[in-house]
């Protein structure tokens, strides 16, 4: 099996530069059956690789530890769920799994455009075989996942050999959430591609019209919403597994992820001046490209070493082709640009500078404020090594410093940006609309103090979270309210009908609902809480208005390891809420590596947060180390809106059947019809 | 007037009394000045954050500091100890003095930068939108063309 994998990606290979080079011919050549044939050699590269990935599963499922990433990654007790994850917790098997989803990206994109889009698609196919191409070199010729183990004979031949056993699987990934976190981020970055070889192919076609930016978008907003959930469930990981209580922590791979995520967030935001005003075309191209290279570059730091970090993968020599493929794609990227600038004239006019199109523009210098500022501070220690010949960390309070102010910045723009008309807002509709966000906004403010919030950050987040709510609140109210007068439906019904029939402008704010939840989440993260201390059983100690008491320990043996538990009971006015069981976890394999797990108790308003920090070297008692952290569990519950809320925005518009049937007794004149919303035929871009 | 008897047992009572303060300010201090510096077992994470498994770094570096707490020594000097035993790696966030100011001013320069582009270009824009066009008196005809203009322009304003 190891051998037909390795062959079918070589195979997928040679098809993938069949697809670039054959590509680059059909263009120019036009010949209808160079294009077809370069089509279906795109398509045979992506089932190439969908083989190649199984033959790997296959080898990690049947135990076959004469392959060395076998071996490296899995073991005979490992289970079935985890051999799964195998596939992505080494470095070449995680190469092999990019490879794996950008070709699922790629099918996709081939067969659903395949009588379509005539003109783009041949140069889109030609992008996408040429980022498969590069990942097919490495997958072939740098880090193949189908290594034998081999070891010399005594008479000096090497000869192939089969361990009894692997090493098992890394414990910290040894988690329900490192089975599915992955595959989202990675199918995050992976799909960024697709809107980055839609941007670069409307670029060198000159090819006319808007549709390349729709079909753009709705590309970003699914990869989008993959990097946001990854990006969740990661820190959803890190706060249940690392155990130090928190659940970002600013580290180089956690930057790296969210790098390509603040620029695609840019992008869906200054889409919407190109589609309105035929404004920033220039700028939503490079936004396009600088999200796709900041996936590459992200990669490239997690794996070449190049910056330290718990969750990176080993060093290795990868870094030099990362770097060459990056440069290879500025410079085309570049080229494009300059030889076809004229197509990306823009109508840039702006009536006022109290309007929705300036929100934009302050929106997009934040969000590119925020990129940058966190790709120097994480690249900032080699670069001051590289300067000044000392290496300066740069850590979570460097971080969070600059990113509150930036972020805050953010927030109040999500709620200032609906309340302002296109093109001009006038002062009477500013009163109008700022007026009751801001009492609310402010309410939420004294509520928080009279809670006993004290942190003016964490004040402020909140008094915005409160403003940027009611927007979105008064947003439903106004258009449910219409419909509702003129269809007799229900408020509720209503709300619905309404983000039905313009799903992207109202799942927009759904996916804004769910980032203030993140803030108000993020906001009570000022007010955590620790107490950590070696405990007798029967020992009890306060955290908070909790008591938590050691009730007794075992120690439990699993298929794969074995689990040393501590019985906690958590008291709240001496009547007992829950039992937690943290525990520290010694795994089979040949490295015996050990890990945490632990044991939270979550409401809307804290979670108590145990670890068995281990035993205590002068006592021999076991440690606890308690949090209490507040307001936690609304981060994932904002995580959950986001995605539905870019599921809604995804959703085809549904038409308006009231404004067809009434529009002849309700208009009084064509200009009237033209001009009242309510009343127009057509909504929504799709 | 207190009997000499008595003094030692108040001082004791005292002492029992004031040591767990003194014990807890300490703690504090201790969770203070070590949330500046990074484990040093290439974790990433803060000094008194760092509780993963299998850290080799953190238990002996939370020691030292609190040796040196105990001892009264200022934040300086710990950090200077700090810095000369494990280098400058060992800040959590960079020094706001010589080369490592970059890293604090590059962020603010970025916005800067940045906001001034936003406003040259919202300014250039601004000069190049067309005056508003006179209104058409009442009962004026308006053309299929201008009528069509005029209604996708209604749609595409009030979409989002």
């Amino acid at each position: 099996m190891d051998v037909f994998g390795s062959f079918t990606l070589l195979l997928a290979f040679v098809c993938a530069v069949y697809a670039l080079f054959g590509g680059i011919g059909a263009i120019f050549t036009r010949h209808p059956l160079l294009v077809k044939s370069t089509r279906q050699a795109g398509m045979a590269t992506c089932v190439l690789i969908f083989i190649a990935t199984f033959s790997l599963e296959y080898l990690l499922f049947t135990d076959n530890f004469s392959q060395a990433y076998v071996v490296s990654h899995s073991n005979r007790d490992l289970s079935a769920f985890y051999k799964v994850a195998a596939l992505w917790s080494g470095q070449e098997g995680s190469l092999l799994f990019w490879s794996f989803l950008l070709s699922i990206y790629v099918i996709s994109v081939l067969i659903a455009y395949r009588n379509k889009n005539g003109e783009l698609m041949p140069y889109v196919g030609v992008v996408l075989a040429g980022v498969q191409t590069f990942f097919l070199v490495l997958n072939n010729f740098v880090e193949s996942p189908f290594k034998t183990l081999a070891a010399m004979n005594a008479s000096g031949v090497m000869e192939p050999f089969a361990r009894m056993d692997g090493n098992g699987l890394n414990p910290l990934l040894q988690y329900p959430e490192m089975v599915i976190h992955p595959p989202n981020l990675y199918s995050g970055y992976t799909g960024f591609t697709v809107p980055f070889a839609f941007a670069l192919a409307a670029l060198l076609a000159r090819y006319p019209g808007e549709k390349w930016i729709h079909l753009t978008r709705k590309w970003t907003m699914i990869a989008w919403c993959f990097q946001s959930v990854g990006i969740l469930l990661g820190a959803h990981w890190a706060y249940a597994v690392l155990g130090w209580g928190g659940y970002w922590g600013w580290d180089p791979v956690e930057n790296a992820s969210l790098l390509p995520w603040l620029t695609g967030t840019a992008f869906l935001h200054s889409v919407m001046m190109q589609e309105k005003r035929g404004m920033m075309k220039v700028w939503n191209v490079w936004l396009v490209f600088c999200t796709f290279l900041l996936c590459i570059l992200g990669t490239f730091l997690t794996r070449s070493g190049i910056v330290s970090s718990v969750h990176a993968f080993a060093n290795s020599h990868i870094g030099p082709w990362f770097v060459g493929f990056l440069g290879l794609t500025l410079i085309v990227c570049f080229v494009a640009y300059v030889k076809n600038r004229d197509y990306l004239k823009s109508e840039n006019q702006l009536d006022s500078m109290i309007s929705r199109e300036s929100s934009f523009l302050f929106n997009n210098l934040l969000f590119l404020v925020a990129c940058i500022a966190v790709l120097s501070g994480t690249l900032f220690p080699v670069i001051s090594e590289g300067l000044s010949g000392s290496r300066i960390s740069v850590g979570a309070p460097f971080f969070n410093k600059i990113m509150i102010p930036v972020g805050l910045a953010i927030l109040f723009l999500t709620g200032v940006g609906p309340l302002l008309a296109w093109r001009k807002t006038s002062g009477e509709s500013l009163r109008r609309n700022f007026g009751w966000p801001v009492i609310v906004g402010l309410l939420g403010g004294v509520a928080a103090y009279l809670m006993g919030y004290r942190d003016t950050f964490s004040i402020i987040c909140l008094i915005l979270c409160g403003f940027v709510f009611w927007t979105i609140v008064t947003e439903f109210y106004r258009g449910a309210k219409v419909i509702s007068a003129r269809t007799g439906m229900s408020m509720m019904m209503g709300a619905h009908e309404l983000a039905m029939r313009n799903t992207r402008r109202y799942g927009g704010y759904v996916v804004h609902f769910g980032m203030v939840l993140v803030f108000i989440g993020l906001a009570g993260s000022a007010f955590n809480k620790d107490v950590q201390r070696p405990m007798n059983l029967g020992e009890s100690m306060k955290l908070g208005p909790y008591t938590l008491v050691l009730q007794s320990a075992d120690t439990k043996p699993e298929q794969n390891y074995t689990a040393q538990r501590m019985i906690v009971e958590v008291l709240k006015d001496n009547k007992q809420l829950m039992m937690l069981y943290p525990e520290k976890r010694q795994f089979q394999g040949a490295e015996q590596a050990s890990g945490t797990m632990v044991a939270i108790y979550s409401t809307l308003r804290e979670d108590v947060y145990v670890v068995f920090a281990g035993m205590d070297p002068d006592t021999s008692l076991p440690v606890i180390h308690a949090f209490l952290n507040p307001l936690v569990k609304w981060i994932w519950l904002g995580g959950v809106w986001v995605v539905m809320g870019t599921l809604l925005a995804l959703m085809p518009n549904r038409r308006p059947q009231l404004a067809t049937a009434l529009a002849p007794q309700t208009v009084a004149s064509p200009i009237a019809q033209a001009l009242n919303p309510s009343v127009t035929l057509r909504e929504g871009h799709d | 007037m207190i009997n000499r008897r008595h003094i030692a047992p108040l001082l004791l009572i005292v002492g029992f009394a004031v040591l767990p303060l003194v014990a807890q300010s300490q703690a504090d201090r201790v969770k203070e000045v070590g949330g500046k510096f990074l484990c040093m077992c290439n974790c990433g994470q803060i000094l008194t954050q760092c509780n993963h498994v299998g850290c080799t770094m953190s238990a002996s570096m939370l020691k030292e500091l609190g040796v040196m707490v105990s001892r009264g020594d200022s934040e300086d000097k710990i950090t200077q100890a700090f810095v000369q035993e494990f280098g400058t790696t060992v800040y959590a966030e960079p020094p706001k003095s010589g080369f490592s100011l970059v890293a604090w001013l590059m962020p603010v320069f970025y916005f800067l930068v940045g906001a001034a582009i936003v406003v040259f270009f919202i300014m250039k824009w601004r000069r190049q939108a067309p005056a508003p066009a006179a209104v058409a008196p009442a009962g004026v005809h308006i053309s299929p063309e201008a009528y069509e203009r005029a209604r996708s322009q209604a749609d595409r304003d009030t979409e989002d």
